[in-house]
This record gives structure tokens, C-alpha cells and sequence, in this order.
């Protein structure tokens, strides 16, 4: 059974058509990852999975039950966390505190104890390197800094399926392959993931499957060869001059 | 804080103690610094409810309501005491009532129904003359008990009064102090930062605005029940003056949006420059102050005066600078308040 589903997802924000029928289907325990040109809807589709948007049509399920339309926090609650394309964190509070929130607040695995809020807190942020950080406000943070906050703040929600939107976009090719093989440790420890990522090159590594996305419509999917190897994606998403 | 900041203020803290003796019980001052006083109270209820990242125009509907509800319960005769504490409930229920109804509005709007809401108000207590008495109020009002365990002194008259907001305003700071500390203020702030973030997180950010409000009315509404008490009548166009909207606005602004102690700060230096050295010298210039702190804010001190002391706390954005429902990119605001 897959963890996490769409059914016939549709999306119209007015006359535009972001998508159209889109079925996803992410089984547990695996990366899965999503390409697609600009504009062509994964964003949008991070949005309803999130509880954030509402599809026109369709449906959203998770673990076999159906949650569609349910809001953010009861799907936070069940195990869904995102993190956000461009940054979004609460920027005048400090990075402890930007991570605190999700620890204290998320439904399961709560602590009484502000001790233990804490220590975890300080845990998660080392996990991502950010330890020095904490006392700092998230506005000084430095673009690689505010994407590891990100991924810190998706995961203090102890998530079981992450939804990360272009976590490695604007990075430098080292700080990319940094972000994109930790998805593999992420699911070592037995996470779901699913990510947007242009470095798809990267993730084929680490990715057990790839979903392109185009024009709000999925033109493929498959093991991370397959698709890369296929005429379709390099004409959709690759353009015909540079295949991989 | 830091330890020069502790000294400052136990030494405020004390001077406002021993100030009513020294000054020999002076009615007339001890009026003025207890109004000063019930001022910081309402700015820092403000200052709060901004914490929670909402802007109110409509104070005066707290204060007011707080001033209407413990003068109809000492009018019917409970104890003052339990009278002002009612009057609290009761702002605190307004609040919530405004907050709920408005739950999906932000910034400028949110506060533009804020500013509506104590005009509702008002409109009520000058037509609803059967309860409110309409625009000739209410009169009658008893004074607030003497405490057979202190000395008379220091409980009767203004002297009474005085205390009691000092109290008061000690309590709201205590109050919102706790808050600072707590889940509540890692909520409030969450909810005020990026509330669909706050969302995803697990916090839904509805009854924590409710609460902020709730919390805000409730200390408002505490002064405007002592305030009645301390002038014993009550009067729609005195009690939702639209003063008690925009000076607590203006002080905690000045005295720095989001800050522990600004906001009273400023409330007690602005009211008490006004009242104490403009008014008596050019009165129709007394309230230049307000406006002169404000153009101070905007123009060169965007942290207020707390923003001169380097501290450990978040210099705050601009109050009016967050965006109405709906231009959040993706969300469309749909939970962010619902
Ligand atoms: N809230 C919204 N209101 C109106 N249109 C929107 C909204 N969100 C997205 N769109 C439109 O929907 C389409 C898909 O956008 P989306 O952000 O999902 O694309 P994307 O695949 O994430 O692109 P990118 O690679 O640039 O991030 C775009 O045309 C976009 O302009
Ligand atoms: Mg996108």
C-alpha cells in the first residue's frame, strides 16, 4: 500500500489549468523523486499534499485513509512535512526556536518536559549542521543555511513522509550532492521522500524512482534509467540540444 | 536582560511605590500617574495582542466594555473588586468575539475592523440608554473600599486607585513576561511570523489568535473597569474614546512593538510629558507628543525605543507590513485562519 496518494489531482486557479489528472502514488520507504520544467505544477502539487491548497478535483490519501481537504496541522499530525522552495521560516525568531516550534506543537511524540524540547531541538539542528547557529535569527542565516533550516523545521514535525521542495536548487554543485545524498540517509532512517529537484543527474542517484511532470500532466515515471533514458523526458523537460 | 536593565527598573518600580506619600497625596497627581499607569496597562494588553501578530485600532471596545461592565456590576451592587474583575471578563469575551469574527483578516484590514468594532460599540452605549444609559452615561459609581489592613492613606481616595494600577500594569508585564517564556509565546510568534508555516507545524493558528485577543481584552478591559471606578461615572464618548485606540498604538510603538517593557515606558513618559509639562503651558499642544513619537518611529527608530538598547529580543517588522489574506504565495490562505 502506498504511503502517500493522489487520485485524479486537478488544480485551476482561474482559467489555468496547474494540474490536470495527476496520479501519484509514493510507497513507503522509498525516494521518489520529481522533475518537470518551470511552471509545470510540483509546486502546486506539494501544495495539496500539504493540506495548503484544496484540488479542484481528486483526491489526496494517506496510509489507506482518505484525507483530502483535511488542513495542514491534522496532516502534520498524521506524518506529512514539507519544506518550501524559497525559505519560509519565522524570521525574526531565533533558529532554536524556528525548530522548537514543530517539536513542541506536532501531535505525536510529544515532550512534557522543556528540557527535552530543547535537547531535541539542539539534536535536530546538528543533525543539519546548524548547531553554532541556534541562537542566531533566522533573517541572518545564508541562503545554504536557510535550506538546511528548512529541512530542519520540515523534520521537527517527526514526519514519516517528506515532501522537499528544491532543496538543493541555488547550492553549489558540492553543496547539492551534499543535500541530494542526504535524501539517502534521510531514508536509511526510514523515511518516505519525495523531492523536487532540478539536479536530476544527482538524484538519479539516490532517487528509486523518478515522476516528470509537464504542463500539470505526468509524462513519466519509472526507475531513475528508465526515465532519463527515455525520448519523451528530454524533449519535455531536458529541451532537444543538451540530453543527459 | 541585562543587569543595568533590572536595576533601572526596580528602581522605577520603587519610585512609583513611595511616589504617593512623597508627593503628600496629592489628588491631582496621583490622578494623573494613575492614568499613566492604566495606560501602560492598555499598551501593553497591545503590545500582546501584536506579539500574536495582530494590529488593533479598537482598543477603546475593551476598555470600554471593561469600563460599562464593572460599572453596571457596582451599579448593581457587588464589590468593586469583583466588579472590575467582571468588567475584565467581560472585554475579554469582546475580544474574542472581535478576534473570531475577524479571524480572517490581516493587517490594515484586520485593524480597520478592529477600529469599527469599538465604534459599534460606542454606537450601542449612547442608543442602548436602558442598560448604558445612553450619552449621559452612568453616574454613581462608588468608589473603590478602603483596606481596614493598610493604612488608610494609602487605600483611600486616589491613593487607592493608584495602587491598584500600578498593580495592574506590574501584572500585565508579569503576564506577558510568562507568556515570553512559554509555549504560548513560541506559538503567538509562530502565528505572527509565517502562519501557514505555523500550520504545517502542527499549530492551528485560529484559537491562538483567540487567545491573544482574549488575553489583550481582558487586561484592557481590567483598566477601563478601574478607571471608572477612580472617575465614578462612565460615558460613551469618554470610555470608546478613540484616545484609548490610538495611544496605546502610538506608546507601544514607540516604545518598541514586541518588547517587554517598552510599551509601558512610553506610555508613562509620553502621558506624563503631555499632561504634566505641555498641558498646563500651551493646552492646545498637549498631544504633541503622540504625534511627534510617531514620526520618530517611522521616520528614524523602526525598533521604537527598546531598538536604542541592543538586547537579545527580535527587532520587530513595521505593524502595518504583513499582507492581506489570500497574497501568500501557493496557500491562498485557506487554513491560515479557518
Ligand atoms: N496560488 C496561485 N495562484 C495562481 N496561480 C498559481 C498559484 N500557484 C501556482 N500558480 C500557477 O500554476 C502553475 C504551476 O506553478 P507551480 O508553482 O506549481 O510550478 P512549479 O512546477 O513548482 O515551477 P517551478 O519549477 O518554477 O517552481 C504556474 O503557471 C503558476 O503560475
Ligand atoms: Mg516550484
Amino acid at each position: 500500500m502506498a504511503l502517500l496518494e493522489g487520485r485524479g489531482l486537478s488544480m485551476a486557479f482561474g482559467g489555468l489549468l496547474a494540474l490536470r489528472g495527476v496520479d501519484i502514488a509514493i510507497e513507503e520507504h522509498q525516494v521518489v523523486g520529481l522533475l518537470g520544467p518551470n511552471g509545470s505544477g510540483k509546486t502546486t502539487l506539494f501544495n495539496i499534499l500539504s493540506g495548503l491548497l484544496r484540488p479542484t478535483a481528486g483526491e489526496v490519501w494517506f496510509s489507506g485513509c482518505r484525507v483530502t481537504n483535511l488542513a495542514p496541522w491534522r496532516l502534520s499530525g498524521l506524518g506529512v512535512g514539507r519544506t518550501f522552495q524559497i525559505a519560509r521560516p519565522f524570521a525574526h525568531s531565533t533558529v532554536l526556536d524556528n525548530v522548537l516550534v514543530g517539536i513542541t506543537f506536532r501531535s505525536r511524540h510529544r515532550y512534557r518536559r522543556t528540557l527535552d524540547r530543547r535537547r531535541e531541538a539542539e539534536r535536530l539542528l546538528a543533525t543539519v549542521g546548524l548547531a553554532e547557529k541556534a541562537p542566531a535569527r533566522a533573517t541572518e542565516l545564508s541562503l545554504g543555511e536557510r535550506k538546511r533550516l528548512e529541512l530542519a523545521m520540515a523534520l521537527s514535525t517527526r514526519p514519516t513522509v517528506l515532501l522537499l521542495d528544491e532543496l538543493a536548487s541555488g547550492l553549489s554543485p558540492k553543496g547539492r550532492e551534499e543535500v541530494v545524498r542526504f535524501y539517502g540517509r534521510l531514508k536509511e532512517r526510514g523515511l518516505t521522500i519525495f523531492a523536487i529537484e532540478h539536479a536530476f543527474r544527482i538524484l538519479a542517484h539516490v532517487a528509486d524512482r523518478l515522476v516528470v511532470l509537464d504542463q500539470g500532466t505526468i509524462v513519466a515515471e519509472g526507475r531513475p534509467e528508465q526515465v532519463l533514458g527515455s525520448p519523451r523526458v528530454v524533449q519535455a523537460y531536458l529541451g532537444d540540444d543538451d540530453g543527459p | 536582560m541585562r543587569r543595568g536593565a533590572w536595576i533601572g527598573i526596580g528602581l522605577v518600580a520603587v519610585m512609583l511605590l513611595v511616589l504617593p506619600p512623597l508627593t503628600g497625596f496629592h489628588p491631582y497627581y496621583l490622578y494623573l500617574v494613575s492614568t499613566a499607569l492604566l495606560f501602560g496597562t492598555v499598551a501593553t494588553s497591545w503590545n500582546l495582542l501584536a506579539y500574536a501578530g495582530q494590529i488593533s485600532f479598537g482598543h477603546a471596545a475593551f476598555f470600554g466594555l471593561g469600563g460599562y461592565g464593572a460599572a453596571l456590576a457596582s451599579l448593581a451592587g457587588s464589590s468593586p473588586w469583583l466588579a472590575i474583575l467582571l468588567g475584565g471578563a467581560v472585554g475579554a469575551v469582546g475580544a474574542a468575539g472581535i478576534g473570531l469574527a475577524s479571524a480572517r483578516l490581516r493587517g490594515a484590514y484586520l485593524a480597520l475592523a478592529t477600529l469599527a468594532y469599538a465604534e459599534i460599540w460606542r454606537g450601542v452605549a449612547h442608543n442602548w440608554t436602558a442598560v448604558s444609559g445612553g450619552g449621559a452615561g452612568l453616574i454613581g459609581i462608588p468608589p473603590l473600599p478602603t483596606l481596614a489592613w493598610l493604612p488608610l492613606d494609602f487605600t483611600r481616595g486616589r491613593a487607592g486607585g493608584y495602587y491598584l494600577s500600578l498593580a495592574f500594569l506590574l501584572l500585565v508585564i508579569a503576564v506577558f513576561w510568562g507568556i515570553l517564556r512559554s509555549r504560548l509565546g513560541l506559538a503567538f510568534a509562530a502565528v505572527r511570523e509565517e502562519e501557514e508555516r505555523a500550520g504545517l507545524l502542527g499549530v492551528h493558528p485560529l484559537p491562538w489568535k483567540i487567545l491573544a485577543f482574549a488575553l489583550s481584552g481582558f487586561f484592557s478591559a481590567l483598566a477601563g473597569g478601574l478607571y471608572v471606578h477612580m472617575v465614578r461615572v462612565v460615558e460613551p464618548d469618554l470610555i470608546f474614546s478613540r484616545y484609548f485606540s490610538i495611544l496605546p498604538l502610538v506608546m507601544a510603538t514607540f516604545g518598541g512593538l514586541h518588547t517587554l517593557l517598552g510599551p509601558a515606558a512610553a506610555a508613562l513618559g509620553l502621558y506624563l510629558v503631555s499632561e504634566l509639562l505641555l498641558h498646563p503651558y500651551v493646552p492646545a499642544f498637549h498631544q504633541l507628543p503622540y504625534a511627534l513619537a510617531l514620526i520618530v518611529v517611522v521616520l528614524y527608530l523602526p525598533g521604537g525605543l527598546a531598538g536604542l538598547f541592543p538586547s537579545p529580543r527580535p527587532s520587530p517588522p513595521s505593524p502595518l507590513s504583513s499582507p492581506p489574506v489570500g497574497e501568500r504565495a501557493g496557500g491562498g490562505g485557506r487554513h491560515g485562519a479557518a
